[in-house]
């Protein structure tokens, strides 16, 4: 089964922000929630300056469903991190957790009241029916049901950002560096660590290591 | 007699404050997971691609296959 996750190539993206501006679109996300953003190091700094495309990463051992207090994580068969927006009681817990900062949070009115949290589903909704209007209401569009990937990864102009079954995105990844590597040209990085994160080809995505296994921590 | 009133009424408050511990617990744990429908059975809206057959697993993996390929520049441009 396949892996779904992102690759966001620093050679190619410009900083356009049409991968945000899609997935604020597509997904009719509120004002003051940015499920996915573009982070620039060295702005400015001609030659130095890289941009790389962030939103949930869907790991494979995902810390927001380690820490989350009411266990509104899931992980699909895909490998899509989801969560139930009918359990998430908005604590937070998972925005501390999350190394991107992908949980995020509908500021509502005085003292600090927030929403429930809200991510990036990689355009696959949540538990409600497929492609029905709830769904879309609490989570936005569920393109993989309809056929089809993620709208950031899929209009992104310059394909810096592509997004699919790991195998493949890494592989088109991999022809790039290669490409450009024989151009003589700046190879950039090369994928590393990809099957030791992901586990290789066919592996089953990995389960959260149990409470029992971890020191200290409460079963 | 006025003492009896008085302990009366202590035990009455001291009733009505612990009538709470009877209450049945509200927690979290009242909502649970619901299973999600896999992506291979389709959505239910007039958005769906064609050229394959929602709840045939295989037939949607090799289109959402084919339409990843397609972020590859290298095969679409020959």
């Amino acid at each position: 089964m396949a892996r779904m996750k992102f690759i966001c190539d620093t050679e190619r993206c410009i900083e356009c922000n049409g991968c945000v501006t899609a997935c604020k679109n597509e997904n009719e996300v509120p004002w003051g929630v940015n499920r996915r953003r573009v982070v620039t190091v060295n702005d400015g700094i001609i030659g130095q300056e890289k941009s790389v495309s962030v939103a949930c990463m869907h790991c494979s051992d995902a810390p927001c469903m380690a820490v989350c207090p009411v266990d509104c994580f899931y992980r699909t068969d895909e490998g899509v991190v989801l969560h139930d927006k009918d359990i998430c009681i908005g604590c937070g817990y998972c925005s501390f957790a999350c190394p991107f900062g992908a949980p995020q949070f509908l500021s509502k009115g005085a003292f600090g009241v927030r929403s429930k949290m809200d991510k990036c589903t990689f355009c696959s909704g949540g538990p409600e029916v497929n492609g029905s209007v709830a769904e879309f209401e609490k989570y936005g569009r569920n393109r993989l049901a309809e056929g089809k990937l993620p709208l950031c990864a899929e209009m992104c102009s310059t394909k810096a950002l592509i997004g699919g079954d790991s195998e493949i995105i890494s592989s088109i990844y991999s022809k790039r560096v290669a490409v450009r590597e024989s151009n003589g040209k700046y190879a950039g990085s090369n994928i590393f660590g990809w099957s030791t994160a992901y586990g290789p080809s066919g592996s089953p995505a990995p389960t959260p290591t149990p409470a029992d296994k971890i020191p200290g921590a409460k079963s | 007699m006025k003492l009896n009133f008085k302990t009366l009424g202590v035990c009455l408050v001291a009733g009505v404050l612990l009538a709470a511990c009877s209450e049945p617990p509200v927690i979290a744990a009242t909502a649970s997971k619901r299973p999600d429908v896999a992506p291979y059975m389709g959505a239910d809206n007039g958005f769906m691609t064609k050229g394959w057959t929602p709840g045939d697993r295989g037939s949607w993996m090799e289109a959402i296959n084919k339409r990843n390929q397609n972020q590859s520049e290298y095969l679409r441009v020959k």
